[in-house]
């Protein structure tokens, strides 16, 4: 069953095209990746599908609602109901610890609640750093806590940009453990990428050029 | 809002050549009536106790806690049946005697510098308007006193008014009266104790008060000169009680030049700090703004980290707002606080007088501060709310 669908989506900036009829279709629990060079229109689809953006032309459907058409605010709240942000800067509140950091997520959709948080620190293996401040954590100790963020409201999606992009190739595999074990509990991951390795690791991969898919490659290496 | 009763009388410092004014009156009332009065020391609350102005005090070297001995002199000392030249210039005798059908006339006399009537007045309203009444009035009758030394004499020094022989004999036999009983009266001395001075900055300074049991104890004598009365109305409604209280041998009159000009400096006063207010407002809402600005710009990434987690533009809106009111509150209570103790330095300082603190001022203060700084972070806010989520998304 579909969780997302893009049907025949176009993005036009005057007489850019970022985005040229571009059709997509995620099943729920699926892991996808998206590649591409720069300029390939990775970075709009990401914000389409994150609710950020709306397509010029074409629909978009999650969970089989059609919210291409839909107003900003209505945007914002499936955004936050539905979808778990992960971002290649990390993004931490800089003045917040990192249990607060996650507590942040928990207070816009709905109540903050610092045992559940805790508990999430704990699935990503950072229960004792909970007090720390993003300044005290390393790279990848940031983008665990980021994990722990996403994944917090349980959304149905995922959405990952690029998620590896400033880590070391430790910090790298520590985060696709966490990927391929959200996977395994039925998670829908969409990850954004440019690392060939972090492809590999998805299911699937789809590849951006000039607006347009130009190809699909399926994984069959790919283990659960 | 308070009366005050004022009897002046002029009294000699026993151990000192000199002689003060002393204004007998009721303390109680002074402090409602003049409430610009400051003293140092205490007013005072037991029997022969006293106010001395600053200028007295200065001279006489007067403290709060010392004695003084005053002496009240009658008006005309009689010394061996002989009238004395020791008598006030000015003074005022005044008496009654029984006129046509036993009531009452009151004759009001002034001497002047050789202790001979120079002015006369009668109180005639109790005897028949056609005949003993015009005593009051017949200018050939009145002018027969003018010069004339007391006592009098019925036919000798006056001739009666013709049709109003009773009441004209019973006005010189008020004046004698009065004459006799102030020849009696004896001079009389008492001790008093300072328990304050007096500071005012105006002719106060330069009298001695006391309460008016006391002086009227020392002079015998129960008259009052002046009634000061302390209204809360506007100048219309202040003269329409002047009016209303004329007449019957009392005249009303407005403090009118100082309450005008007090009026019109505070006008000026009130109107420049007013202005100055609105110019601090506006330069605050411009600075508040602007931080605020600031604010917005240095956390971009973290307000478009929240909106992309979720936050609506109604939950910035209300983060913004709130910590912006929540500044303005603790700002507005604590320059409340400060200003009301500056305003009082000042006001001691330069007026000598302290100012009461009005409790609408603190909620007023607060409330004023808190819409300003809510309306200097409208501009702010609209710049956060137009901040775009996928902003975050573009690794910046």
């Amino acid at each position: 069953m579909a969780l997302l669908e893009l049907r025949n989506i176009s993005k036009i900036y005057g007489e850019l095209k970022a985005l040229d009829n571009v059709s997509l279709h995620v099943d729920k629990g699926e892991w996808v990746a998206i590649m591409g060079p720069s300029g390939s229109g990775k970075s709009t689809m990401m914000n389409i599908i994150g609710c950020m953006d709306k397509p010029t032309r074409g629909e978009v459907l999650l969970d089989g609602e059609d919210i291409s058409k839909l107003p900003g605010k209505r945007l914002t709240d499936i955004r936050r109901d539905k979808i778990g942000l992960i971002f290649q800067q990390f993004h931490m509140v800089t003045y917040l610890t990192a249990v607060e950091n996650v507590m942040v997520s928990q207070y816009y959709h709905s109540m903050p609640d610092e045992q559940e948080a805790l508990e999430a620190l704990g699935r990503v293996g950072l229960r004792e750093r909970a007090r720390h401040l993003p300044s005290q954590l390393s790279g990848g100790e940031q983008q665990r806590v980021c994990v722990a963020r996403a994944l917090i409201n349980h959304p149905e999606l995922i959405l990952a940009d690029e998620p590896t992009g400033n880590l070391d190739e430790a910090n790298e595999n520590i985060v696709l453990d966490l990927f391929r074990q959200l996977h395994r509990e039925g998670t829908t991951l969409i990850v954004v990428t440019h690392d060939p390795e972090v492809a590999e690791a998805a299911q699937r991969t789809i590849v951006l050029e000039h607006g347009r898919v130009a190809r699909e490659i399926v994984n069959e290496n790919f283990k659960e | 809002m308070g009366a005050s009763p004022y009897r002046y009388v002029r009294l000699d410092m026993t151990s000192r050549q000199q002689s003060f004014t002393t204004a007998g009156t009721d303390f109680e009332q002074v402090q409602k009536t003049s409430p610009y009065f400051s003293v140092e020391g205490s007013y005072p609350e037991a029997p022969r106790e006293i106010l001395v102005g600053r200028e007295i005090a200065e001279t006489i070297g007067a403290r709060v806690g010392s004695d003084m001995e005053l002496t009240w002199q009658p008006t005309v000392r009689e010394a061996d049946g002989e009238a004395s030249d020791d008598w006030t210039p000015g003074a005022v005798l005044s008496g009654s005697a029984k006129g046509f059908g036993d009531a009452m006339v009151v004759v009001t006399a002034t001497l002047d510098d050789e202790a001979k009537i120079a002015e006369i007045k009668i109180d005639a309203s109790t005897q028949t308007p056609e005949y003993g009444g015009r005593t009051a009035e017949d200018a050939l009758f009145l002018k027969q006193f003018i010069g004339k030394s007391l006592p009098l004499t019925m036919g000798g020094d006056v001739d009666a008014l013709s049709g109003a022989t009773v009441t004209s004999t019973a006005v010189v036999e008020a004046l004698n009266a009065a004459r006799a009983a102030d020849a009696a009266a004896q001079p009389k001395t008492t001790r008093y104790r300072v328990t304050g001075i007096l500071v005012t900055g105006g002719e106060e300074e330069g009298y001695v008060f006391m309460s008016t049991d006391d002086l009227q104890a020392l002079t015998g004598e129960d008259v009052l000169d002046v009634a000061e009365l302390s209204v809360s109305a506007d100048e219309e409604q202040l003269n329409a009680y002047a009016e209303a209280l004329t007449g019957n041998g009392v005249t009303a009159r407005l403090v009118k030049r100082v309450t005008k000009s007090e009026t019109a400096v505070l006008g000026k006063l009130q109107a420049l700090v007013f202005l100055v207010t609105v110019v601090v407002l506006i330069l605050t809402m411009i600075c508040v703004s602007t931080t605020m600005m600031a604010v917005v710009s240095e956390r971009r990434r973290e307000i478009g980290l929240r909106k992309a987690l979720g936050a609506s533009d109604n939950s910035i809106r209300g983060e913004f707002l709130g910590e912006g009111m929540f500044l303005g509150l603790l700002g507005g209570a604590l320059g409340a606080v400060l200003g009301f103790v500056f305003a009082q330095v000042v006001s001691v300082n330069v007026f000598h007088a302290s100012i009461m603190f009005r409790p609408l001022l603190l909620p007023v203060t607060v409330l004023v501060s808190m819409i300003i700084a809510a309306a200097s972070c409208l501009m702010p806010i609209k710049r956060a709310v137009a901040i775009d989520p996928a902003l975050v998304l573009k690794g910046e």
